[in-house]
């Protein structure tokens, strides 16, 4: 019996494409964070957090302490600004952690792109502001299922919530790549968080002057912040005061491009500052 | 008959002035000798109930006079008998001041209020209503009325809303993915 040509020659197949190198980077750290590592603790523990404010406004909404916009834009607050820490001390981890754990010097050995590196892990670390904000949606529908304000905190958490994320997430990474030491990293950057923290708890008076109002306008977690409560407690269309997104657009915009552009050079065996 | 100088001037200034001011003359009448033309009761002199509790109650503002009452507003007002005990009226209700339409001669109008008990212990509530300086009314002088004594007793709702499986429910589902995938995980290696 003769061989035909057909059965001579096989089939050709077609390669598998090859996934990009941050994708595989992506899912690597995405697995580590989400079935080895402590992602889920922290949705845990954020879970657990999310539930005391939401059992405070419900109780103190009961007793008209608060108003319902006002419950769910503390809800909102809550989970948009300990999502953004998260987010932050996660990516603050990425490289000056593998430099601790002595892994970083094999991850450099493959041939990925340093910057296919940091992205993948960049992706990596919003996954947990993904999941976190996934979590917060119970409790605002909760709060806000009477008064239709459910699909106002929804959107604008997920808008200002996504920009600080990012933010904070590039801010980490660049920290990251320029600190020697796992603890140096986690150190400046909660300092960081502090610093843009502590204009949101200004007494209401010193917000009122000039140089109050540019200190919140400047500060990108004040300003997102300001915002969110601008639509979801004085019912405020998203364009009205727009221009409080300037700076979390800007921070978003700027550190994503330092954390992309930049750091990737600056991702040595040692850390230290760019020589 | 002639009268002397000073009498016949103090003649012309009290017709000058009953000229010039009768709603004066007769504002100040009505306040220092007779009873005030606008009188407040309410529909019920006391109440019991649970903090969070939220009761209603109707006020009655008659105008006992003889002319139309223009321009009153009515106020809710609410205090502690208990001293250091916090209050703020706002917190009992949000809509505490009533803008009264004219009430005419020996008529009267109703006010409802609906309040939330949102502190325990001895409460007085009452309402208070005066006129606008601007309408020319009567009184300007407040009109208050008999408080509404509420006995509010603590009762603590552990379960405010119905939050409790949400805030129970949420993070046990956390866990419980948690617990799965570890279980997996182990299961694997």
């Amino acid at each position: 019996m003769e061989a035909t040509a057909e059965q001579a020659t096989p089939k050709a197949v077609p390669a598998p494409r090859a996934r990009p190198a941050w994708a595989v980077v992506a899912l690597q750290e995405l697995r580590d964070l989400w079935l080895y590592g402590r992602g889920l603790p922290l949705a845990l523990g954020f879970s657990a957090l999310l539930s005391v404010v939401t059992y405070l406004a419900a109780s103190n909404q009961s007793l008209n302490f608060l108003e319902v916009h006002e419950a769910v834009n503390l809800a909102l607050q809550v989970g948009v600004a300990v999502g953004a820490i998260i987010t932050l001390l996660t990516a603050a981890d990425a490289i000056s952690g593998e430099r601790e754990r002595g892994t970083l010097e094999s991850l450099l050995l493959t041939p990925a792109p340093r910057r296919d590196l940091v992205v993948g892990k960049l992706l990596a670390a919003l996954s947990v502001w993904l999941v976190l904000f996934v979590i917060t949606i119970p409790y605002l529908w909760f709060l806000g299922r009477n008064v239709g304000a459910v699909a106002d905190a929804l959107g604008a958490g997920a808008t200002v919530g996504t920009l600080v994320a990012l933010s904070l997430a590039s801010l980490g990474i660049i920290i990251s790549a320029l600190t020697s030491t796992n603890r140096l990293s986690l150190s400046i950057s909660l300092f960081v968080l502090l610093a843009l923290f502590a204009p949101t708890q200004f007494p209401t008076g010193a917000q009122s002057g000039w140089f109050g109002d540019f200190l919140l306008r400047v500060n990108p977690i004040s300003a997102a912040l300001h915002w969110m409560g601008k639509v979801v407690v004085d019912g405020h269309s998203w364009g009205h005061d727009a221009d409080w997104l300037i700076s979390p657009i800007s921070a978003g915009v700027v550190l994503t491009a330092i954390a992309v552009l930049a750091a990737p050079r600056w991702m040595r065996l040692r850390g230290g500052s760019p020589g | 008959m002639s009268f002397p100088r000073s009498l016949r001037l103090a003649l012309i200034a009290l017709l000058a002035a009953a000229l010039i001011a009768p709603g004066a003359v007769g504002v100040a009448s009505a306040a220092s000798t007779e009873s005030p033309p606008v009188g407040i009761a309410l529909s019920r002199p006391s109440t019991s109930v649970g903090i969070g509790d939220s009761f209603s109650f109707t006020s009655t503002i008659t105008n006992a006079g003889s002319l139309p009452v223009s321009g009153l507003v009515a106020h809710l007002n609410v205090l502690s008998f208990t001293h250091g005990v916090y209050v703020d009226p706002e917190d009992w209700s949000s809509n505490r001041t009533r803008y009264l339409d004219p009430i005419p001669p020996g008529h009267s109008t109703t006010v409802d209020w609906t309040v939330k008990a949102v502190n325990g212990g001895d409460f007085g509530i009452y309402v208070a209503a005066l006129g606008t300086p601007a309408a020319g009314a009567v009184p300007i002088e407040p009109t208050v009325s008999p408080a509404l004594v509420a006995h509010v007793t603590e009762q603590r709702n552990v379960n405010p809303q119905g939050v409790v499986p949400l805030a129970l429910g949420v993070p046990a589902a956390v866990a419980a993915a948690m617990g799965a995938l570890r279980l997996r995980m182990r299961r694997r290696s």
